[in-house]
C-alpha cells in the first residue's frame, strides 16, 4: 500500500469515526479588523467525546476564533450553531450561560481557596442560608475520582504546582458539564511528564463525553492526543476536520505553507577540527563524568529527558555551576570557566530556555540588547561608541532578518522569534564560536521555528559549533549531526544521528523512571 | 512634538514648570535674584547626593543611608580639620573618600553578602548617625575653618559655586550613564540581572560599584552642608535620603530599576525645592510643607505614568493631526503581550 492511499483510507476513517452529536457548529464565519480579515469564512464542528485540535501559527486565526466563541469578539457574519439551534455571544456572560468554558494559561482561580471551593466556584451547593461544606466536598470528591485526579478536595489550590492547578481548573469546566471545553495552548508551563499527565487526563474527559477543543502550534504533541484537526492559515480554513489525516508532515505543510523538508532545512557542515573538548566534567548539581568533543560546523544533539541533566551540563560549561571535576578544552587550550563572564571570554554562548527571565533585558530597546555582552568592542578609549552601536544593531538586525521595529523598539514589542534572534544576534556580536541553544524553539511559532533552524545552519556554516538541547525529538533527530545522550546527569551515549532513533532516546526514559 | 512628550525629560520638566509657575502666581519675590541665589544654594546639597540615590535605585536597589552618612561625615571633616590638624584641602578629599568607604560599606553588604539593600542601607541610616554622635561628646563643631564658607557662598563671575558643582556632576553623571560600560551594566543589572549575569556582566560588582559613587556623592554633599554653616553637626542630613529618592522619583527612575535619566533627578531636585522656596516664602508651616511634596510625588509621578493621554488631549487640539506615541515605559510594564 502506497502513502497516498493510506492517507485516504486514513481520512475516510477519521471521518467515519465521527460519531457523536454535533454540540457546536460554526458556519461561515467572517471576522475583519479593518483591512485585515483575521477569519475569513470559517466553519467547523465539534461533536461530544470528541477532541478537537485547532492548529495555525501565530496570526492564523486562533486566537479571533477562540475569542468569538468566548463572547469578546462578534463575528461580522456567519452563524454559530448550538445544538443546531442558532445562537447569539454577545458577552462572555452568555457564552458561558451556554457552557462553553476556556482554559486559558492565566486560570481563574482563587489561590487561597480548597480545591474543591475552586471547583464549584460561584456555584456553591448550598441550604437555606451558608453553604453546605459537607455536600461541596463530596461532589468535588466525586468529580476528581471520574476524571482520575489525584488530588484531594481539601488542597488549597496555591500549594499546588501549576500542572496540578491546571487539572483542578479543567475539573471545573467539567463539573461545571460544560458543552465546549476551548484549551488554549495548555502545555507551555508542562514539563513532558505533566503533559503526559494532561493528555490522559483529557482523554477520559473524552470518554464521559466531552467536546473539547484544543488549540496548540506544537504538532507533535498534538498528533497523540487529539481526534480531528482543523487548520487553519491566514484566517482560512486550510484544511478541515474531514479532510486531513492526523499526520505531522501534512499538518505542518498545511499549516506554513510550505513542505517538511523545509521545515527541517538541515545542512551538514560538520568538520573535524575540535572547537571544544570536554574531560571528566563534574558538578555538584549531579554532573559526572562527561566526556565530549565539538566540532567546528557541528550541532550536537543533547538528548533525553527533562530532568536528565541537560541543562545541567550546559550551566557547568558556561560557567554558571562550578566544577568540580573535568577539564574544559577551547581549540585545544585549557579554559577555567569560574563565571559566565569568563565563559564569554573564552567564546562561549548561552540561548536559556527561557528568555524572558533569562535572556533579555525588557528596559532596553534591540540596540541595546544586542551589544550588552560585548560594549568592549564598542570603547573608543573609554568611551562607548553610540553611533557605532547604532550600525552594529542594525547590521545584526538586516543580517537575521529582525524587524527592522527591533532597533529602538523595546523587547515586549517583538515576536517570540523575533526576542529569540535578537539574543543570537548578540552572541554573534561578541565573537562567540560555541553555542550552547537550551530550548531555542520552546513557545514561538512554527514559521520562526523554521527560522530558528536556518539560524543554527548559518551558524554551523560559519564554522561555529552547536550544542543543541531540545524537547523535541523530531528536532533533535532532524538538526544534530551527532547525538549524546544524557541520563542523570551522565553522557551515557554518543552517536552518529543517523543510528539513533526516537525509541533510543526513549529509552533513556524507562531508565530513568527504573 | 512627538519627540518632546516621549522623552523622559518631559514629566519632570512639566511638574518643575507647573510649580514655579505657581510659586511665582503666589509671591513676587520668587523672582528676586536673592531668592534665586539661595534657591541654587538649597537644591545643591539634595540634587548633588540624589545623584548617587538614583545610581542606587537604577541598579534596582535603594540607598537609605545619605542623611545619616552626611551626619557622619560633616562631623569626620571638622574634627580632621579643627582638632586633628589635617590640612583643609586633605580633610575635604579625606571626607570624600570617606564617604565613597560608607558606600562601598552598603555595596558589600548588599551586592557581595546578598543582604536587601533596604536593609543594608536602613542599617547605615541608623549606624552612621550614632557613629557621628561619638565625636566631640556628641555636640556639633562649628568655625571649623574660614577657607570652608566660601566653597558655598563664593562664586565666579557672579555664579555661586554650587551651581557650577550641579552643572559639572550633572554632566558627569549624564555621560558617566551614556557612555560608560559601568553606565551601561548598571541599567542592564537593574532591568534584568540574570541576564545581565548570563551576558558577562559582573553583577556584584556593578553593584557594589553603584554603591561606591552614592558614597562619594554623599561626601560630596556633606562637604556642602557643612561649608553652609561652616560646622560639623551629628544633626545634619535628616530626611536628606528621602529627599534625595524623592528627587530621582519625580525624575521618573523607576523603582524596579533600569528606568530613568540622572538629568531628569535634577528637575525632580528642583521641583522639591521651589515648593519648599514657595512655602517658605508664603510662610507656610513645615507640617504642609510635608504634605504638599507628598502630593508633588504622586503627581508628578502621575503626570508621567498618564503622558499618552495628555499628549492625546493636546494634539487633540490641532485639527487634522494624530498622536501617536510609543507606550511610556511604565504603561507598558501593565501592558499583557497581545497577539492576534
Amino acid at each position: 500500500m502506497n502513502a497516498a492511499t493510506g492517507q485516504i483510507l486514513r481520512t475516510i476513517v477519521n471521518a467515519m469515526q465521527r460519531t457523536g452529536a454535533v454540540v457546536w457548529e460554526l458556519r461561515n464565519i467572517i471576522k475583519a479588523f479593518g483591512p485585515v480579515l483575521a477569519n475569513d469564512n470559517v466553519s467547523l464542528t465539534l461533536r461530544r467525546g470528541e477532541i478537537h485540535g485547532l492548529v495555525g501559527q501565530n496570526g492564523s486565526g486562533k486566537t479571533t476564533l477562540i475569542k468569538t466563541l468566548c463572547g469578546a469578539h462578534q463575528p461580522d457574519s456567519g452563524t454559530i450553531l448550538h445544538d443546531g439551534r442558532p445562537v447569539r455571544l454577545p458577552n462572555p456572560l452568555a457564552a458561558r450561560a451556554l457552557g462553553i468554558a476556556t482554559v486559558f494559561q492565566e486560570f481563574s482561580l482563587v489561590p487561597n481557596m480548597t480545591v474543591a471551593e475552586n471547583i464549584f466556584l460561584g456555584g456553591w451547593p448550598g441550604r437555606l442560608y451558608g453553604i453546605d461544606w459537607r455536600q461541596m466536598r463530596e461532589d468535588a470528591r466525586k468529580v476528581l475520582a471520574q476524571l482520575e485526579i489525584a488530588i484531594s478536595p481539601d488542597d488549597v489550590l496555591a500549594d499546588l504546582p501549576v500542572a496540578r492547578q491546571q487539572m483542578v481548573e479543567i475539573a471545573k469546566a467539567f463539573a461545571q458539564n460544560a458543552s465546549m471545553i476551548i484549551l488554549d495552548e495548555p502545555t507551555a508551563a508542562l514539563a513532558a511528564r505533566e503533559v503526559e499527565h494532561l493528555f490522559a487526563l483529557l482523554q477520559r474527559m473524552r470518554q464521559q463525553g466531552a467536546a473539547i477543543l484544543y488549540i496548540s502550534h506544537r504538532i507533535d504533541e498534538i498528533v497523540q492526543l487529539v481526534d480531528v484537526v482543523t487548520v487553519l492559515r491566514n484566517g482560512q480554513v486550510i484544511s478541515t476536520a474531514e479532510d486531513t489525516p492526523i499526520d505531522i508532515p501534512y499538518i505542518v505543510t498545511k499549516m506554513i505553507g510550505r513542505s517538511i523538508e523545509e521545515y527541517y532545512p538541515k545542512e551538514r557542515n560538520a568538520t573535524s577540527e575540535v572547537v571544544l573538548e570536554v574531560r571528566q566534567l563534574g558538578t555538584e548539581r549531579g554532573v559526572a563524568d562527561v566526556n565530549f568533543t565539538l566540532h567546528r560546523g557541528e550541532v550536537l544533539g543533547l538528548g533525553g529527558l527533562l530532568g536528565s541533566g541537560r541543562t545541567r551540563i550546559a550551566r557547568a560549561l558556561f560557567g554558571i555551576d562550578p566544577l568540580t571535576t573535568g577539564e574544559i578544552l577551547v581549540k585545544g587550550r585549557r579554559v577555567s570557566l569560574t563565571s559566565p563572564a569568563a565563559a564569554v571570554a573564552a567564546g562561549f554562548a548561552f540561548l536559556p530556555e527561557d528568555r524572558k527571565t533569562d535572556g533579555l533585558f525588557f528596559n532596553f530597546d534591540g540596540c541595546r540588547n544586542i551589544t550588552i555582552a560585548n560594549l568592549r568592542g564598542l570603547l573608543r578609549g573609554i568611551q562607548l561608541d553610540l553611533a557605532r552601536e547604532q550600525e552594529v544593531a542594525r547590521g545584526v538586525i538586516e543580517h537575521l532578518d529582525i524587524s527592522p521595529a527591533a532597533q529602538e523598539g523595546m523587547m515586549d514589542q517583538l515576536s517570540g522569534g523575533n526576542q529569540q534572534k535578537i539574543i543570537l544576534g548578540r552572541w554573534l556580536y561578541a565573537g562567540a564560536e560555541i553555542f550552547i541553544l537550551d530550548e531555542p524553539t520552546q513557545g514561538i511559532d512554527i514559521g520562526a521555528k523554521t527560522a530558528v533552524f536556518r539560524l543554527i545552519n548559518e551558524l554551523t556554516r560559519a564554522g561555529n559549533g552547536v550544542i543543541f538541547i531540545t524537547s523535541h525529538d523530531d528536532e533533535l533527530l532532524a538538526m544534530s549531526d551527532r547525538i549524546a545522550i544524557v541520563r542523570r546527569g551522565r553522557v551515557v551515549r554518543i552517536a552518529n544521528v543517523n543510528d539513533v532513533n526516537k525509541a533510543d532516546l526513549l529509552q533513556g526514559a524507562g531508565e530513568v523512571a527504573a | 512634538m512627538k519627540r518632546i512628550f516621549s522623552s523622559s525629560l518631559f514629566g519632570p520638566a512639566v511638574a518643575t514648570t507647573v510649580v514655579t509657575l505657581l510659586v511665582m502666581a503666589t509671591t513676587d519675590r520668587f523672582l528676586l535674584p536673592g531668592n534665586l541665589n539661595n534657591l541654587a544654594l538649597q537644591v545643591s546639597i539634595v540634587a548633588l547626593v540624589a545623584i548617587g540615590s538614583t545610581l542606587v535605585i537604577f541598579i534596582g536597589t535603594i540607598d537609605l543611608s545619605p542623611g545619616s552618612a552626611v551626619a557622619l561625615l560633616t562631623m569626620l571633616l571638622a574634627m580632621l580639620v579643627k582638632f586633628w590638624g589635617v590640612g583643609f584641602w586633605p580633610g575635604i578629599m579625606i571626607t570624600i573618600i570617606f564617604g565613597g568607604g560608607l558606600g562601598a560599606i552598603n555595596g558589600m553588604l548588599t551586592a557581595y553578602l546578598r543582604i536587601p539593600g533596604f536593609i543594608s542601607t536602613l542599617a547605615g541610616y541608623s549606624a552612621y548617625r550614632g557613629i557621628a554622635f561619638m565625636f566631640n561628646l556628641g555636640s556639633p563643631v562649628f568655625d571649623v575653618s574660614p577657607l570652608l564658607d566660601s566653597l558655598f557662598y563664593g562664586t565666579v563671575f557672579g555664579i555661586p559655586w554650587p551651581l557650577i558643582y550641579i552643572v559639572v556632576f550633572f554632566a558627569a553623571a549624564h555621560w558617566f550613564m551614556r557612555y560608560t560600560r559601568l553606565g551601561r551594566s548598571i541599567y542592564a543589572v537593574g532591568g534584568n540581572a540574570k541576564a545581565a549575569h548570563l551576558s558577562g556582566i559582573n553583577v556584584p560588582l556593578t553593584q557594589f560599584l553603584a554603591f561606591v559613587i552614592a558614597g562619594l556623592m554623599t561626601g560630596v554633599g556633606a562637604v556642602l552642608m557643612a561649608a553652609r554653616l561652616n560646622s560639623g553637626s551629628p544633626n545634619y542630613g535628616a530626611g536628606l535620603e528621602l529627599q534625595a529618592i524623592a528627587a530621582a522619583v519625580i525624575g521618573g527612575a523607576s523603582l524596579a530599576g533600569g528606568r530613568g535619566d540622572v538629568l531628569a533627578t535634577l528637575l525632580g531636585a528642583m521641583t522639591i525645592t521651589i515648593v519648599q522656596n514657595g512655602l517658605n516664602l508664603n510662610a507656610v508651616p513645615t507640617s504642609t510643607q510635608g504634605l504638599v511634596i507628598g502630593l508633588i510625588i504622586v503627581l508628578a509621578v502621575g503626570i508621567d505614568m498618564w503622558r499618552r493621554e495628555l499628549a492625546d488631549g493636546v494634539v487633540r487640539l490641532w485639527p487634522g493631526r494624530t498622536a501617536k506615541l510609543p507606550p511610556t515605559d511604565k504603561e507598558k510594564s501593565h501592558d499583557l503581550p497581545s497577539s492576534v
